[in-house]
């Protein structure tokens, strides 16, 4: 065993050899691509509507016998005369954007509420968290439809609201953490040591916390594009003519029966982002989990 | 001590629960119990308020009520209702009426109503939706809440014998699942067809669509005490600026109509056949608004609300067309795409800019178009104009049709002329039947389900909302208004197919020379459903309960009663004070 | 066990309180107009001051608060403003529907998922675990209102026809009658709280149907209920079937086990005697939080199939700013979640004897 190996890196190989996580990897792969390089990938543009085409017409690809002489869209076009793939594609990207922010947001307030409830305990602890079991009591997709009734339809509001129900879940991760260290010897050494409370928090105990949240961060990155979605579904979130996937659904939720296309692959869409952050997820959790390490 | 605390709180949280679970009012169960099917009828006539009921073996002589209005200084134009005999009541108002008859054919609002059973209700909305007493074709046999309402056939209805055995109406809000029902049988017609579910509709030869042209537009509003929309010549710019044939062929179900004037198509006299002013002109809208200096540089807000309605099928692809079809004369538009709820309060105090809204006709007179918007000043559009205030409300006096469509014809072309708003299209709507069901009669205002015949007697109908009670006199919303067409009636109903008004309560109603006072006389032997004799008290309770704050049988479900307000001049007696 | 009940009751109770305040600062906090949107294009400024000082909304909030508490306390939790019927009638009759469809969800998730689970564990890392797996992975990560359509899809245009075909929306066809209980069994003298209990088993057709020997009418619930079931209950399916996996694996770890195992019991023993029931204190946990988030309303499933349950009146309410609504079924839900909560913990301490002395 070579003593010199940095953790992280014998942690990464872990991951890139656990097989969920590499799907997982793969997929989001895929997605990143999709999403940086969605200009050159789209045939056409994702929110202007098209000239020539019928509204919700079938797709037609060219390599499964649609005539050459016809446009080629590969997933049809949808009920505002625009190509759907290319929507598709565009969304990728959209729905990357919602993830990490409305994660990062999430883990910076409730990093710290957690932290700060951890570590200074106490009557503050127990306010706190007695305000985020409130949160909790909520089923989260009511919770989203109220606040965003509060402030108005919109993406950004949409994102706040799931930001907001997201919040809890950090607090909660971060304070176990801070508790599980806070007494320990190399924490008290430290002290000991004179640095200040603010420096042992954040250099000795804080990163205690790094891996369980970032476990939790990708599974809540993968919450936060369903929560999205399901938003947008409703009418609540992303506006027309944003290219997101949930908005995507709920456009043409009737047509489903005389175009079922235009249902399928927005949601499909959707699964497998979602997926490629679970799986992600997963795998980080197998291989950071030190019990599971050797006998699980 | 937290603890005691935490003890006494829960103990009395707890208890307060239990408390809420014993001391519920005695919730009836939800499903409404059949309105009694009355086999015997009473046989005497009910008698009225006669304080000292004479212990007669004859009936009890007949005493009428009234209402009447103190001044005309109140605000409104109800004057007067009173039953002068036992079949006989007077309406009388303080300007003329001359579309009386339209106005209470027209809406579910002036459904009549049996006065035993106001009185025994309190005349509160949540009592009559479980047991509703009505002199319809149907009487109800069961409302279950959120899934259907059962109709049976009325066994003491005075009119033609109801055609088929039982009515059922669901409701359903996505138009896809309605649509499939439809093509699996389960429903014998749908409500609100997508437009683009009529290719599908067409194709099937099972089924048969039934276009249904109801009066109504949809208008771009303006505020015209705000610049630039105070400079006519913008405002005619951009009424120039709008493809609106583009519009209507892209987004709207066939047989909808552009704007060619103020009015709809159908509204006589009113309507100015062959006009058409403002004309769609790109170059020479540009060329207006370059003449009148208007800033291209700023951007300006069209705001509207994802609301479909009939005259608008598809919101958001509209606006964005219109906003497409100023960009192109060099106007920038920005969508602001709101919640209904918060839209139509800020529409109307007047807090948006270029804004969407649209209106569907209540009753078939000008008076319920030109009167309703070009009047009067408002926060939402901003002054009116004088010329056009004088002509319409000369107009509303007049009785004989060709006088009063010479005022409209002058109206119209000051509409041209000031844009106070932009009408845009005439939506129709569409209903689709299964083929089997026979003699589908459909008309603006109607839907002869009575006399729909089907295969097995059953015919099942599928809208898309559930009615919020079965008390129209204070209600507003379509889904509603044809559950009370099932059970009750009016005084007047239009006929079949048409906007026709024919006596159904009444035997004839008849206006006296300058139409201030009308009379009806009603029809005798009819009863309700629950055996009550039909006379007219129970017209007069009806009107009063909707007519006079302080009528003691005034509840309803909000109390507002709006369409007597509007429909009877925008006032009624004893209204809070503001 | 007792103390530990009590002393988790406790920690409820400012919970309960916190909610009720926060719904109550939400719902008025919410701009938009009730009126409006009852009133439509008929609104005027006049109509709706009116509205506002009969139901009482235009007193300062804290007075609004103050007296909607006294009612609380007294057992009136309002009217709805749509259409004044009180909100225990509403609750009464919207939760039978989504009990139903919780119950049959879960009872599809939870057989199917400890099945898989246990199937995955015994099996592991086998092509079979791996996929199950991956299937389940799948499971969380549908969209449920993509799932409910696709099903809706393949079921009701798809299979028309055929004697799988399933109808997509809706809670009874047309023609079945939900008769009142009261009205069959001829009780015309029901009042409180066994009015309530009658009303709300009316308004489960299932029960109803059973009750009064009208079973088409149950079969015809339940028909309606398989595709709303399936879908909202695949995600439940999904999260049980990782946990059962993974507990049995964790459990068939421990040295019990292996000492179990030594002294000769037969596998298929060990694995029924020892390591199901402590593998089943966390499945019964997951299937706990699972049914109580059920029992809020699945609000998506509801409105792709048009149920009339708990989520749908929900959301119609915040959209039409029915602020009793909203906060009186916000209780209920609070309510449910946290008691459900509560029933876990219990059957977590019931089972596992370390959690109690804690």
């Amino acid at each position: 065993m070579r003593q010199r190996d940095n953790p992280y890196v014998i942690m990464l190989r872990r991951l890139f050899q656990h097989r969920s996580a590499q799907l997982g990897m793969f997929l989001l792969a895929v997605l990143i691509i999709c999403a940086v390089f969605a200009e050159q990938i789209a045939p056409y543009d994702p929110i202007v509507p098209l000239k020539v085409g019928k509204r919700r017409e079938a797709p037609c690809i060219h390599l499964l016998g649609c005539p050459a002489d016809k446009p080629e869209h590969l997933m049809g076009i949808d009920g505002n005369s625009r190509d759907l793939f290319s929507r598709i594609i565009f969304g990728a990207r959209l729905s990357l954007q919602i993830g990490i922010s409305t994660v990062t947001f999430a883990i910076i307030i409730g990093g710290l509420l957690g932290a700060v409830a951890g570590f200074i305990g106490g009557w503050l602890d127990d306010l706190i968290m007695r305000t985020l079991d409130v949160l909790m009591a909520f089923p989260s997709l009511l919770l989203a439809i109220a606040i965003v009734a509060v402030l108005g339809p919109g993406l950004i509001n949409a994102l706040l609201a799931i930001a907001i129900i997201e919040i809890p879940i950090f607090a909660r991760v971060v304070r176990a953490s801070v508790l599980s260290v806070k007494e320990l010897d190399y924490v008290m050494a430290s002290r000991a040591q004179g640095a200040s409370e603010f420096r042992v928090l954040f250099t000795r105990i804080m990163p205690n916390a790094l891996t369980p949240l970032i476990v939790q961060g990708t599974l809540g990155i993968a919450s936060a594009i369903l929560s999205a979605a399901a938003l947008s579904f409703l009418g609540l979130g992303a506006e027309f003519p944003t290219p997101e996937w949930g908005l995507m659904l709920g456009e043409e939720r009737n047509s489903v029966f005389n175009a079922p296309f235009l249902v399928f692959f927005p949601g499909f869409a959707i699964m497998v982002t979602v997926l490629s952050f679970n799986l992600i997820g997963d795998g980080l959790r197998d291989v950071l989990d030190p019990r599971l390490v050797h006998g699980g | 001590m937290k603890r005691t605390i935490y003890v006494l709180l829960s103990m009395f949280i707890l208890s307060s629960m239990l408390l809420a679970a014993c001391g519920t009012p005695a919730t009836p169960a939800p499903a409404a119990p059949a309105a009694t099917e009355a086999p015997a009828a009473t046989a005497a006539p009910v008698a009225t308020e006669a304080p000292a009921a004479p212990a007669a073996t004859e009936a009890p002589a007949f005493v009428g009520d009234k209402l009447v209005a103190p001044d005309c200084n109140y605000g409104g134009n109800f004057k007067s209702v009173e039953a002068t005999d036992q079949y006989t009541v007077k309406f009388s108002f303080c300007a003329p009426d001359p579309a009386f008859l339209a106005k209470i054919a027209s809406v579910e609002a002036f459904d009549i109503y049996s006065k035993a059973n106001l009185t025994a209700i309190g005349g509160d909305a949540t009592k009559m939706n479980d047991a509703p007493v009505g002199t319809g074709p149907y009487i109800v046999k069961e409302w279950v809440r959120g899934d259907h309402i059962t109709f049976a056939p009325n066994p003491t209805y005075f009119g033609d014998k109801v055609a088929n055995t039982t009515f059922i109406m669901k409701w359903n809000k996505e138009a896809a699942a309605r649509l499939l029902d439809l093509q699996a049988g389960n429903v014998s017609g749908v409500a609100e067809v997508t437009a683009d579910d009529l290719a599908t509709i067409s194709a099937d030869a099972n089924l048969t669509l039934y276009p249904r042209h109801v009066n109504n537009f949809l208008y771009l509003g303006i505020n015209n005490t705000v610049a630039p929309f105070d400079n006519e010549m913008v405002r005619q710019a951009f009424a120039m600026a709008i493809n609106k044939q583009k519009i209507v062929d892209d987004f709207y179900a066939p047989g909808s109509v552009p704007a060619t004037q103020f009015v709809p198509p159908g509204v006589k006299p009113g309507f100015t056949e062959g006009y058409a002013g403002n004309t769609y002109d790109a170059v020479k809208a540009k060329q207006m608004l370059t003449d009148a200096k208007f800033d291209f540089n700023k951007t300006y807000t069209l705001s509207y609300a994802e609301r479909t309605r009939p005259y608008f099928p598809q919101p958001t692809k509209i606006a964005q067309a219109v906003q497409a079809q100023l960009a192109e004369i060099g106007v920038k538009i920005k969508l602001d795409m709101q919640d209904w709820a918060v839209y139509l309060p800020a529409a109307r105090a007047g807090k948006l800019g270029l804004h969407f809204l649209g209106w569907s006709e209540d009753f078939p007179d000008a008076t319920n178009w030109y009167d309703v918007f070009l009047t009067g000043s408002s926060p939402q559009l901003g002054t009116a104009y004088p010329d056009i205030v004088d002509l319409i409300k000369k107009a509303a006096t007049l009785s004989d049709s060709a006088e009063r469509q010479k005022l409209y014809d002058q109206v119209n072309a000051l509409y041209d002329q000031h844009v106070p708003m932009i009408v845009i299209a005439h939506g129709t709507t569409n209903l689709a039947f299964q083929g089997g069901i026979g003699n589908v009669v459909l008309g603006p205002y109607n839907e002869n389900f009575p006399y729909m015949t089907s295969a097995d007697g059953t015919v099942v109908f599928s809208q898309d909302g559930e009615p919020v009670s079965l008390m129209c006199a204070d209600e507003t919303d379509g889904s509603s208004f044809r559950a009370c067409n099932q059970i009750f009636s009016k005084l007047y109903r239009f006929d079949w197919g048409t906007a026709n008004p024919v006596p159904d309560l009444a035997e004839k109603c008849v206006g006296n020379t300058d139409a201030t006072e009308w009379t009806c006389t009603l029809q005798k032997g009819v009863t309700f459903s629950d055996g009550a004799a039909f006379d007219a008290n129970d017209v007069v309770a009806t009107f009063s309960a909707g007519l006079d704050y302080k009528y003691p049988l005034r509840k309803g479900n909000t109390g507002v009663f709006q369409y007597f307000k509007d429909l009877f001049g925008g006032k009624v007696l004893n209204e809070p004070a503001q | 066990m007792i103390q530990f009940l009590v002393r988790r009751l406790f920690l409820v109770l400012p919970v309960l309180v916190g909610i009720l305040l926060v719904t109550f600062i939400i719902t008025r906090l919410v701009p938009g107009d009730p009126c409006y949107v009852m009133l439509g294009e008929r609104a005027t400024e006049a109509s709706c001051n009116e509205f506002k000082s009969r139901f009482g909304l235009d007193k300062s909030i804290p007075e609004q608060f103050v007296r909607y508490v006294i009612n609380i306390a007294q057992g009136d939790f309002g009217n709805s403003l749509k259409d004044r019927r009180p909100i225990t009638t509403v609750i009464g009759e919207r939760l039978p529907m989504t009990i139903e469809l919780t119950i049959l969800a879960m009872i599809f998730s939870s057989t199917f998922g400890i099945l898989l689970g246990v199937f995955s564990a015994l099996n592991r890392n086998s092509i079979v675990d791996t996929l199950t797996m991956l299937g389940a992975n799948i499971g969380v990560s549908m969209p449920v209102f993509w799932l409910g359509l696709l099903l809706a899809y393949l079921f009701a245009l798809v299979l028309k026809g055929t004697p799988f075909q399933l109808p997509p929306s809706g809670r009874l066809s047309a023609g079945m009658s939900l008769i009142p209980l009261t009205k069959v069994w001829g009780i015309t003298d029901a009042t409180g709280i066994k009015a309530f209990l009658l009303a709300f088993m009316s308004n489960s057709a299932i029960l109803n149907g059973l009750l009064t020997g009208n079973y088409a009418l149950t079969l015809d619930a339940l028909k309606h209920l398989i595709l709303p079931a399936v879908a909202v209950g695949t995600i439940s399916l999904s999260v049980i079937a990782r946990m059962t996996r993974s507990a049995l694996l964790e459990v068939l770890g421990q040295d019990y086990i292996r000492t179990a195992r030594a002294k000769g019991l037969r596998y298929s023993m060990v694995i029924r005697k020892h390591a199901l029931r402590n593998a089943l204190i966390p499945i019964v946990t997951i299937i706990g939080i699972q049914t109580g988030g059920l029992l809020s309303g699945a609000v998506l499933t509801e409105t792709i199939f048009s149920l009339p349950g708990v989520g749908s009146r929900m959301v119609e309410a915040i959209l039409g700013r029915d602020y009793p609504v909203v906060q009186g079924f916000s209780v209920v839900i609070a309510l449910i979640f946290v008691f459900s909560n509560l029933i876990v913990d219990a059957s977590y301490a019931y089972l596992d004897p370390r959690v109690r002395v804690k």
